[in-house]
């Protein structure tokens, strides 16, 4: 899901650049000199884990394919705005270092798959832990993919390069994020999973992140 | 053993850390299996459908393009670009962590 340079207007490069950077500043200013050790070893390992699992392209046997992208995850166990931080460090890295989106597409892709996903995610988790928290989890790792790929198919859709065909790009994003996006939910459920019976308070975390 | 407080758990972290490790380690799998199935993201094939592939420009091609390292194959190439990449995110969030400490 992440767009390269040349697929957006330009004026929506810009927008999305002011619009992540402010979003993204506003997360450091509200959490800085909140972190205990305990929550920078977490937020590490779940910033590196989302790279690391990232590099996982699934091979499946369907027209189209997609990698975990974490932003539920991150939102869960880290809370909203630490989730954001850490999604957005990922895409950074892979811009920059990877040529894995665009540095100037970096605004929309920070917005799409760390604000977005991992907004929606959270949204989508605290609504429906409180009746099963498993199928929460599912719930918010299928539901944020689907939503950071319906936001990017409407920022094509918008965009020249795309002919203006807004409605294939979100038939396409949304409808292929939909269907892929049982994966992200079950990946979503292992990662909780793995970070809980570790013996990580990602469940502290949790509390104290949507107090930060 | 829960994390909390100040101290840094070190039985956790060399868990976690062996759970990176074993995600970069089967990465080369995946980069293989991918190319084998001619893997493809609805993002791209959007671009297809409507004619915007050939738009896509490169402004910083990055270290490791398309987590590959010139030279090595796409086994080899995924394993040490994968393994650089986690080094480099696990290093940035521990700055990032360490400025918004309290």
């Amino acid at each position: 899901m992440h767009t390269p340079d040349g697929f957006l207007h330009p004026w929506m490069v810009g927008a999305l650049l002011v619009v992540s950077s402010l979003v993204v500043g506003t997360c450091l200013h509200r959490l800085r000199g909140t972190l205990s050790t305990a929550r920078i070893q977490l937020f590490a390992i779940v910033t590196a884990g989302i790279f690391a699992a990232q590099l996982l392209n699934w091979p499946l046997p369907t027209p189209v394919s997609a990698h975990f992208v974490g932003g539920a995850l991150a939102a869960i166990v880290l809370g909203p705005r630490l989730g954001i931080v850490s999604v957005s460090i990922v895409l950074a890295i892979q811009a920059f270092v990877f040529g894995d989106g665009g540095v100037l597409a970096l605004g929309a892709n920070v917005f799409n798959m760390a604000i977005v996903e991992t907004l929606g995610g959270y949204a989508i988790y605290q609504l429906l832990a409180g009746y099963h928290r498993p199928t929460a989890i599912v719930a918010a790792g299928w539901g944020s993919i689907t939503l950071a790929a319906l936001a990017a198919g409407i920022e094509l859709g918008l965009s020249p390069a795309f002919g203006y065909e807004l409605v294939t790009t979100v038939v396409v994003m949304g409808g292929g994020h939909a269907l892929l996006g049982v994966g992200e939910g079950l990946l979503t459920l292992l990662g909780v999973w793995l970070l809980e019976t570790t013996g990580s308070p990602a469940s502290d975390a949790n509390r104290q992140g949507a107090q930060a | 053993m829960n994390v909390q407080g100040s101290q840094i758990d070190r039985d956790w972290m060399i868990k976690a850390i062996g759970g990176l490790a074993l995600l970069v380690a089967v990465s080369p799998l995946f980069a293989i299996g991918a190319g084998a199935v001619g893997y493809i993201e609805p993002l791209e094939h959007a671009a297809e459908l409507t004619g915007a592939s050939d738009h896509a420009t490169v402004i910083v091609a990055g270290l490791f393009t398309d987590y590959g390292v010139p030279g090595l194959g796409t086994a080899t190439g995924t394993l040490v670009a994968g393994a650089f990449g986690t080094v480099l995110t696990l290093g940035v969030a521990l700055g990032v962590g360490q400025g918004l400490a309290e």
